[in-house]
């Protein structure tokens, strides 16, 4: 039998080895550029949500919450209850509503300064037990008044809506992220990558998002225009939730604005948040439970 | 027809007598461009998936290489202005090169945005499909189409000129361009970005009036050290002298007083920081004086150095200023991340802990491909155009 030359031995390793690799490249290739023209086609057409009816803004209205922090145990009911209703796929972390655990005890008197650690970095967010002696913080998107989110937006893709709630157009969005860097509340999630959402998870009055666009909170937009509440409010095992119309005196979130000792993130800022803390000690019993895991591995934070 | 005719016929006559140096030149360029910039296409198709970018840290190494690219654009103006606006006739040989490098840098920054965009397809609907005319994003992009459409009208001009085909009109108008693209490039496109982070109130870093004018003046520097650059590189390859000892010295004289200002905005912001009552303030500073620390060295050291080296006469040379200009360009880049990414780093909410951001070579390549294509462009455009003149 004839010796192979070096030369020869080179030439066949190259023609297996493409015979091998050539067409998962060719086919990994041919899946790039389909994804590429979808991409174009939706990013031209804009398609997301056609088929969902959102109702229009209720007229008078200004959707306003309180969250009572003397009330709230950072079990991250509201969080997990607000992923699933609004197709929140699992990439999207954190997710919308973050709970944080403070270094503050229950029933004490506190004002923002006290609350949001103004001298280093906690890391507080990725708490796995619940403690008695500690009282707990959500924070999500604060509907602002004067958001600077809409004011930034190339597009006109968020935008104020009549009865307050700062809502995302996903048709406009070009994935900019301006309105993610200009909220001072860190509202804001984009999809990094294509979202997920199992068929049985999937709530089919909320459109389910593409990658490359940014997405938020809408205070449950197609509950509370339909006359229910927000999911959050719903979960929530101790009642730390409210919301309803600012506008209306006379209803749950005004009686508690005006009664007892409250206040909203970041003031100084003039972004007038809907969203307002009540501080007041509280002695109702509550149900301490363990915290529903949130996914720890959290995109730019340190692990 | 005629001029499109014997254009066409000088630029295959360039071509056919470009040596194999200036083809394995272009060769190498087209090899990093197709490399880097097949990460741009894997992040179309997949997202930024892969990037070290977060809800955190939303603006990363693209964003900071828009506000790079765009002062860098800034030194063709410059060029223009000195040529017909102050009459300073030893600028030519350089003109066209520099309103050259100031397209390729607005290039260069319109491309690092459609690369970062999540839907670059639905961004090119900006202006006239979608717009917010409250949004400094909005304000910018459209003003960069606008100085990118003055540029090339600056470029045609000027090419009319240099082959002798302008009449009188035809001087007029290069020198109209030459002129009315400062204010335009200076009040409109660089303020303009420097208020896209200015505006924001979120961030401490970010939130002073006085952003729009720290971007002019850095840009001011940075692009001019570009222009001086691109003069020495190209003199050195064509073994002459493309201007004077004296306009060395002049561009010298021209880079210390851009970094004086520069240096000066500097010097101030960071040592207002780091006296900030505020505690955002303070973090931002412990930030870039600790983790950060060789970034902010890059930036301030070298600023001061290229500032000491263009202070002195002897050192205003062809050698002298290749090194300074080179020092500012790569301290402004630095200043440029420090300011839009690093800034970033400041939790929203302490409780958030630390938050990390350093780019990852899925963000950096797709940059490192965009500037080999420009520069092969560049190389291209210099060969095909007649440039050659030295003064007329």
């Amino acid at each position: 039998m004839r010796k192979l030359t070096r030369r020869e031995i080179v030439k066949l390793a190259s023609i297996a080895g493409a015979g091998v690799l050539l067409p998962r490249e060719v086919e990994a290739f041919g899946g790039m550029i389909d994804a590429i023209v979808n991409k174009m086609s939706e990013g031209i057409k804009g398609t997301v949500g056609k088929d969902i009816e959102i109702p229009p803004p209720l007229p008078g209205v200004k959707f306003g919450m309180v969250i009572d922090l003397g009330l709230c145990i950072g079990c991250r009911r509201c969080s997990y209850g607000c992923k699933l209703e609004n197709n929140v796929p699992d990439t999207i972390n954190p997710p919308y509503i973050m709970v944080f655990q403070t270094k503050y005890k229950p029933g004490q008197v506190m004002t923002e300064s006290d609350l949001i650690d103004k001298h280093k970095a906690q890391g507080t967010l990725k708490y796995t037990r619940l403690r008695h002696d500690r009282m707990y913080m959500p924070v999500q998107c604060n509907h602002c008044l004067d958001a600077p989110c809409t004011k930034v937006c190339p597009t006109k893709a968020t935008y104020k809506s009549a009865d307050g709630i700062v809502m995302m157009d996903y048709n406009k969005c070009i994935g900019c992220r301006y309105c993610m860097a200009a909220c001072p509340y860190g509202a804001r999630r984009f999809n990094w990558s294509k979202p997920v959402i199992p068929a049985e998870n999937i709530n089919p009055l909320v459109p389910i998002r593409t990658d490359g666009v940014v997405e938020k909170c809408t205070f449950c937009v197609h509950r509370t225009r339909r006359g229910h509440t927000t999911k959050c409010v719903e979960v929530c095992p101790n009642k730390a939730r409210i919301f309803g119309n600012l506008n209306d005196p006379d209803s749950a979130v005004s009686k508690k604005i005006t009664s007892e000792r409250n206040f909203r993130l970041k003031v100084g800022l003039n972004t007038n948040p809907n969203i307002y803390y009540l501080t007041d000690p509280k002695r109702k019993p509550m149900r301490w439970m363990e915290p529903l895991p949130l996914d720890m591995n959290i995109r730019g934070l340190k692990s | 027809m005629k001029v499109i005719k014997d254009a066409l016929g000088y630029a295959a006559e360039s071509l056919r007598t470009a040596g194999l140096k200036y083809y394995i030149y272009c060769f190498v360029l087209m090899i990093i461009a197709g490399v880097g910039l097949s990460g741009a296409v894997t992040a179309l198709a997949e997202g930024h998936y892969h990037s070290n970018m977060s809800d955190m840290v939303p603006w990363g190494i693209l964003i900071s290489g828009l506000a790079f690219f765009i002062g860098l654009s800034a030194g063709a103006t410059m060029v223009g202005l000195l040529i017909h606006g102050f009459g300073r006739d030893d600028y030519h040989p350089v003109g066209t090169r520099a309103i050259l490098v100031g397209m390729m840098c607005i290039f260069a920054a319109m491309g690092c945005v459609m690369m970062d965009v999540g839907n670059p397809f639905r961004a090119m609907k900006i202006p006239f499909l979608l717009r917010n005319e409250t949004s400094m994003f909005f304000i910018s992009s459209s003003s960069y189409m606008g100085f990118m459409a003055l540029l090339i009208a600056e470029l045609v001009s000027t090419v009319y000129v240099t082959i002798g085909k302008a009449g009188k009109r035809g001087k007029k108008i290069a020198k109209v361009l030459g002129i009315i693209a400062v204010p335009y490039a200076l009040i409109v496109v660089h303020s303009f970005t420097g208020t896209i982070f200015g505006v924001v109130k979120a961030r401490e870093m970010w939130n002073t009036p006085l952003l729009p004018v720290h971007f002019v003046t850095s840009a001011l520097a940075s692009g001019f050290a570009l222009v001086i650059l691109v003069t020495i590189i190209t003199s050195w390859v064509k073994k002459k002298d493309l201007v004077g000892k004296d306009t060395y010295n002049h561009m010298g004289i021209m880079l210390c007083f851009f970094l004086i200002a520069t240096v000066f905005l500097d010097t101030f912001d960071y040592l207002i920081l780091s006296y900030s009552g505020t505690a955002e303030g303070l973090e931002t500073w412990h930030i870039f004086t600790g983790r950060y620390l060789p970034l902010f060295l890059i930036n301030m050291v070298g600023l001061y150095a290229a500032l000491i080296m263009t202070a002195f006469k002897k050192l205003r040379t062809a050698r002298g200023l290749f090194w300074s200009s080179s020092i500012t360009i790569i301290a402004i880049a630095a200043y440029r991340i420090n300011l839009i990414s690093i800034a970033q780093l400041v939790p929203l909410y302490h409780e958030l802990g630390e938050i990390q951001y350093v780019p990852n070579m899925h963000e950096v390549a797709p940059v490192i491909g965009l500037t080999a294509a420009l520069m092969l462009l560049f190389a291209i455009l210099t060969k095909v155009l007649p440039l050659e003149d030295t003064g007329h």
